[in-house]
């Protein structure tokens, strides 16, 4: 079995299905190709374990190793993380687009730009507040902020609200309502179901890919160009696999989060959606939000402390669980091992980033307790319940990162973008350095994490780079 | 600007004869209006000298004793009437035995609490800390107004259970709010701030690291606006408020604006060699830590370890609620502060 | 490659985990919660995967021999990077399974 085209994109996410519009609409003859299935939505209980068996890669249980190791997930589907994620939209933030075209020498990156395209996007994927009152969870981090004077807002989403006003009944505009349609209607083709193996490469040059089906069974795609876009993990993981040298998986950089679960005198968890609230009054470096909460998940954050915990997990109803999410100075690794499918993934968290993460948890509390939290657990081994401020004070002296649970969901700056030989593994467009037709167009490219969700820089990012591919022509093929 | 009361008929001011007390009690002197002055001087040697600081004056009665016995609040609140404001300085910062900072801390203002609450008293404001806090997790990080508690070491730990204690008296019907300073400086300072002024001379002050931490100072002349703000500010019942300069200087800053200050003084200052790497502030930290938890206080040791910390905080809510204006910088303040030891014939 | 297959490696212990934490699970629902731990850990990132078959075949090991519990639990205790967060994951996948498919389960894994 063989395929051919034009441009072959690796990946259908936020990065692969903005490229392939952009490509197909210029004219091109462009193949996207996913590993994951094609999954409807509303098929699969957001949130739930059955989304992470068909939607996440290895059923959302990957972990980037360290002390403490930092569980992450990645989405493995048609439309990848945005079919699962929370939905919620912040553009790149002017100064940061500003200090990446400064400190990493990105040529023609003009922040206007981007923010224009981000003008675009918002109406092609229709980011919106909701329609009606916010739920219950999204209302205890306005309000515990509001308490506090904490600068807070709602963040708007690529949603649709064809069924009235209730904020949790949303239709998420992930790449398969959105821009995966688009492209296919300007003749791209996608296939699911397969995993790239390897790019052949020949002098500076991919000549062909090798895609393994579930069957077994391999097929060669050949090309004139190829976009990988398989995200800040799989997409270095696939350069290293196919002998690409350079700064490719080295410094890969997430928003570390650890969370609480609060509980209130009231009912308020929503199973299967999360808060649309931020508090961005320590913003970049500490940002709260709400995590999704069904019982499954409030019973987790209580598993580091269970003996004590425990006694709480039947009152999930009156539950919801909150993360505090760092900027971090850290930074971690993918590398790919011969003979090994998946590539081993690593992450150090600094000193500084432990205090922050301490900081951050105590702070996220004490906002729970101005909203009217009853309880607070935090989730950390050795963890105190928290009833009032001095159970705060308690809390911070008894964290540390190492026992606590961290988690990410955002994974970036794995093949930065820029002119700096010794930090970018990719051009100010994204084509990897050393490489004439090799490209990477998804959240690798961001030179460093953005301190908010990073999705929209991703679509902005690749629509830029997709665009400047096709006025050029991809001459330098 | 918010709504204020006029000035009690009697004022009550605990630690006195302490460094802000005396500050503080200057300034009432100069007051018109405050009629009756209550003072508690630690000791009889204390109360000799703040007699001698008050001079001749009407209406200043100086009373001998310790915040850390009970009987001591009773006897300085027995018989006052309702039109009466305490201010709670006194404290113990640098001790000679760890389990002074709960019995002085903790325990007096407890007592303070308790004795202002039976008399009635207008308002009681208690001087906190940033010690409650701990430090800033990230050197640009700010304190806000309202921020968890995470006590630094046995003082930090004895003034939040003092705000514990002030926090439960207005719970149980006490007017009372609290003022917190970050470091403060100025005139009536004690010998260890000249050994400051010695050390930027000699180029010795130990900058940590990069002397990029920020810190949140005050003059003691700003502090004493504050404390009389807040204590004449009927809305400001059951708030915390920092008092403290406009903005946190680095360390850098703060060694550099010194060293002007003593060279516009005619001083001479050598530059500053002092650096330390950050691992030795974290490692005095450790040691500080260590014998704080076998009740040995070690001064040197706790200054440094805190010094690779930022501790800054945000004064705008003090600002807009009780009307709190810094009005002298840090260097105004600095070159004030080295006129007044230079006054006082004291070397630097 | 070929995979070993995990339950008979993580099985024995994620059931001990179980009753442990959650004495009152029917054993019906305990066999359901440990192959849904194994099928799981089937599909873990292969370096992953690895290294969690052979943290659990220690724990395995352990678990077999009498007085073998005790020593499993102390293990846990003990702050050795990455071999605590084994244990970890097999309690994490089991309550997430628990409370997710019988979100009245009581606090000791009863049926409400």
């Amino acid at each position: 079995m063989s395929l051919d085209a034009d441009i072959l994109i690796i990946g259908s996410g936020a990065g692969g299905a903005t490229t392939a519009t952009v490509l197909a609409e210029a004219g091109l003859d462009v193949l996207i190709v996913e590993e994951g299935a094609w999954v409807e939505q509303g098929s699969v209980v957001p949130f739930s374990l059955d989304q992470m068996d068909q939607q996440y890669r290895s059923g959302g249980v990957t972990v980037a190793l360290g002390m403490p190791s930092i569980a992450y997930t990645e989405g493995r589907c048609a439309g990848g993380g945005t079919e699962v994620n929370s939905g919620l939209y912040w553009r790149p933030p002017g100064e940061l687009l500003e200090r990446w075209r400064h400190d990493f020498r990105i040529a023609d990156f003009d922040p206007d730009d981007l923010l224009s395209i981000a003008d675009e996007v918002e109406t092609a994927i229709n980011v919106r507040t909701v329609p009606g009152p916010h739920s219950a969870p999204s209302e205890v981090l306005r309000s515990g902020a509001a308490a506090l004077g904490w600068q807070h807002s709602e963040v708007p989403r690529w949603m649709t609200y064809p069924h009235g006003d209730d904020a949790t009944k949303g239709e998420r505009q992930s790449m398969t309502r959105t821009y995966l349609p688009r492209a296919m209607k300007a003749g791209a083709r996608l296939v699911t179901g397969r995993r790239i193996d390897r790019l052949v490469i020949d002098g500076g040059r991919a000549t062909e890919a090798i895609a393994s089906l579930p069957d077994g069974s391999t097929e060669r795609i050949t090309f004139r160009h190829v976009f990988v876009c398989g995200g800040a993990i799989q997409s270095p993981a696939l350069l290293q696999r196919s002998g690409v040298k350079g700064h490719i998986g080295r410094t890969l950089a997430v928003h570390p989060t650890v969370k609480l679960a609060a509980r209130f005198a009231d009912e308020l968890n929503v199973p299967d959606d999360v808060p649309v609230h931020q508090v961005k009054e320590f913003a970049p470096h500490l940002s709260f939000g709400g995590s999704a909460s069904n019982p499954g998940l409030v019973a987790l954050s209580l598993l580091d402390q269970w003996p004590t915990f425990r006694r709480a997990v039947t009152d999930w109803p009156r539950m919801s669980v909150y993360y505090a999410a760092i900027t971090s100075q850290g930074r971690g690794r993918v590398m790919s091992v011969p003979r090994m499918k998946d590539p081993i993934v690593t992450y150090r968290l600094t000193h500084a980033d432990r205090e922050l993460l301490r900081s951050g948890l105590a702070r996220l509390a004490l906002l729970m307790l101005e909203a009217g939290a009853e309880e607070v657990f935090p989730s950390f081994r050795g963890a105190p319940s928290v009833k009032n401020r001095r159970d705060v004070a308690t809390m911070q002296h008894a964290f540390s990162a190492t026992k606590a649970t961290v988690m990410t969901v955002h994974l970036c700056s794995t093949v930065p973008m820029g002119e700096v030989a010794e930090r970018c593994g990719a051009d100010s467009f994204g084509r990897v350095h050393g490489y004439r037709n090799i490209h990477v167009n998804d959240a690798s490219l961001l030179p460093t994490a953005p301190g908010v969700n990073p999705q929209a820089s991703v679509m902005a990012f690749a629509i830029r780079n997709a665009r400047h591919f096709v006025a050029t022509g991809g001459s330098r093929a | 600007m918010p709504e204020t009361w006029s000035v009690p008929n009697t004022t009550v001011v605990t630690g006195a004869n302490g460094w802000l007390g005396r500050a503080l009690v200057h300034r009432l002197l100069a007051e018109p209006g405050r009629r009756q002055l209550r003072l508690l001087a630690h000791s009889t040697a204390d109360a000799h000298s703040l007699r001698e600081f008050v001079g001749p004056r009407n209406g200043v009665d100086i009373l001998i004793g310790d915040v850390s016995r009970a009987d001591t609040a009773q006897r300085l609140l027995y018989g006052v009437s309702k039109d009466t404001d305490v201010l709670h300085t006194a404290g113990v910062i640098h001790p000679t035995k760890v389990r002074q900072f709960a019995e002085v801390n903790t325990n007096g203002t407890r007592h303070i609490t308790e004795a202002a609450l039976d008399a009635g008293v207008r308002r009681l404001v208690h001087v906190s800390s940033n010690s409650p806090f701990g430090t800033n997790p990230h050197a640009s990080d700010t304190f806000r107004a309202d921020e968890p508690f995470n006590p630094y070491l046995g003082y930090g730990k004895s003034k939040m259970f003092a705000e514990v204690a002030v926090n439960e008296a207005v719970a149980a019907g006490l007017d009372a709010t609290i003022v917190r300073p970050p470091w403060f400086y100025g005139p009536f300072q004690p010998p260890r701030q000249t050994t400051f002024f010695r050390m930027v001379r000699a180029g010795k002050f130990p900058v940590i690291g990069k002397g990029d931490q920020r810190r949140s100072m005050v003059y003691v002349d700003n502090l004493v606006d504050g404390i009389l703000a807040a204590e004449l500010t009927p809305a400001a019942r059951g708030n915390g408020y920092w008092i403290a300069d406009a903005r946190a200087y680095t360390v850098n800053e703060i060694v550099e604006t010194v060293g002007r200050a003593l060279v516009d003084e005619g001083l001479s200052v050598k530059p500053p060699t002092t650096h330390l790497p950050t691992l030795a502030a974290r490692v005095a930290e450790t040691g500080d830590r260590v014998l704080q938890a076998v009740g040995v206080y070690q001064q040197q040791l706790h200054v440094l370890g805190e010094m690779g910390h930022t501790i800054a905080c945000d004064i705008s809510r003090s600002t807009a609620e009780i009307g709190y204006e810094p009005k002298v910088e840090l260097y105004e303040g600095m070159r004030r502060s080295i006129r007044w030891c230079l006054d006082q014939g004291l070397e630097l | 490659m070929r995979q070993v297959p995990a339950l008979p490696i993580v099985g024995s212990f994620a059931e001990r985990l179980l009753v442990d934490d959650l004495p009152d699970l029917q054993p019906a629902q305990r066999r359901e919660v440990v192959a849904f731990i194994a099928h799981r850990v089937d599909s873990l990132p292969s370096f992953t995967r690895f290294g969690v078959l052979a943290i659990g075949t220690v724990f395995r090991m352990l678990v077999a021999v009498p007085g073998g519990w005790l020593g499993a639990k102390l293990l846990m205790k003990l702050p050795l990077p990455f071999v605590g967060e084994y244990p970890r994951l097999m309690r994490s996948l089991g309550f997430a399974y628990v409370w997710e498919h019988w979100p009245t389960t009581t606090p000791t894994g009863a049926l409400a």
